[in-house]
């Protein structure tokens, strides 16, 4: 072997896209895409139970009666910005500035936390209103929905965190370059999620 | 193996600044069209009153699909040259989790 190792590089001797640069690493972006294939399909089947058992509320609150437009704003925006930080750690990365990708994932993770503070307040302020998971169909439906992309929020948040202390302890190498590429992907995959669940449920719930 | 497949990146240089590193201004263009479209929809509820009920769905639906495809595209990089298997995995798994919908929808209300 005449040229560098790229599994040893540090910082100078990075390829240009240093998540694409070993059979590894496109691998596992790849590997990504079909979870993500399968995260959709997920995501379908809750948002279809959702669709179909929606109005089925007994004698709990309604979808109209239940939310409050302006904390889903709130909460969408800061989402769409936390996705918007996760491309600008990813824009780092292809200028091997592991300072700046730790920066960009740490706002990221920042944003997903308030995203997360503003749900267990949503949940809170729902349960008192009457809202609870066995209630009826529809709460059932919304909990499960709502909730599992919470949790998906939650998971990544974590995920980032251990990436950005990685980073931290091993440097960028292209070892680590594709996770902090999938991590971006799962992020946005998130968002795309709640673009369609802010439309879907909270939107059209009030229409009704 | 590692060398050889950079070898290739290399000589696809010319090729790939167009496609790939094309800089943080596309990004920014699709945040500020996801932030306008995201407000439309929230208008469009604040105005439903004045709206007939079926277009208001509609229209806010387009824009959520509008939304997705955006940041499919440009933040997850679909538009990339060699993103043809992602393409046919993402597209696969949104498919099926349409049907699933409206399988749903259709067998309990009509």
């Amino acid at each position: 072997m005449s040229a560098v190792d790229y599994s040893h590089a540090h910082g100078g001797q990075l390829p240009p896209e240093p998540e694409n640069a070993t059979l590894e690493g496109r691998n596992k972006i790849l590997g990504f895409w079909m979870f993500l294939g399968a995260e959709s399909v997920l995501f379908g089947t809750l948002f279809a139970t959702f669709l179909a058992l929606r109005s089925q509320v007994l004698d709990g609150p309604t979808e109209d009666e239940l939310y409050k437009l302006v904390t889903v704003a709130i909460a969408t925006f800061i989402l769409l910005t936390s996705s918007m930080t996760s491309v600008l750690a990813i824009q780092a990365m292809h200028r091997h500035d592991t300072k700046g990708i730790q920066l960009w994932l740490g706002i990221t993770v920042l944003f997903g936390l308030a995203f997360l503070g503003l749900e267990v307040y949503e949940f809170f302020a729902y349960v008192e209103e009457g809202h609870h998971f066995t209630g009826s169909a529809y709460s059932s439906a919304f909990y499960t929905l709502v909730g599992f992309h919470g949790a998906h929020v939650l998971f990544g948040v974590i995920w980032i965190g251990l990436i950005i202390a990685q980073l931290s302890k091993k440097g960028l190498t292209v070892v680590t370059a594709p996770k902090v590429y999938v991590a971006g992907l799962y992020w946005h995959f998130v968002d795309l999620v709640w673009v369609f669940i802010f439309t879907v449920v909270y939107l059209m719930g009030k229409v009704g | 193996m590692a060398t050889e497949h950079y070898a290739t990146h290399e000589s696809s240089d010319s090729v790939k600044r167009k496609g790939l590193h094309e800089g943080p201004r596309n990004h920014f263009l699709a945040f500020a069209l996801s932030l306008l479209l995201t407000l439309l929809a929230f208008i469009a509820i604040i105005f439903q009153n004045v709206l007939e009920t079926w277009f208001l769905l509609s229209f806010i639906i387009l824009l959520a699909i509008l939304q997705a495809v955006i940041q499919a595209v440009f933040w997850m990089h679909l538009k990339d040259r060699g993103h043809l298997q992602q393409r046919i995995f993402f597209t696969g798994g949104a498919f099926i989790a349409l049907t699933a919908i409206i399988m749903a929808v259709y067998w309990v209300w009509w």
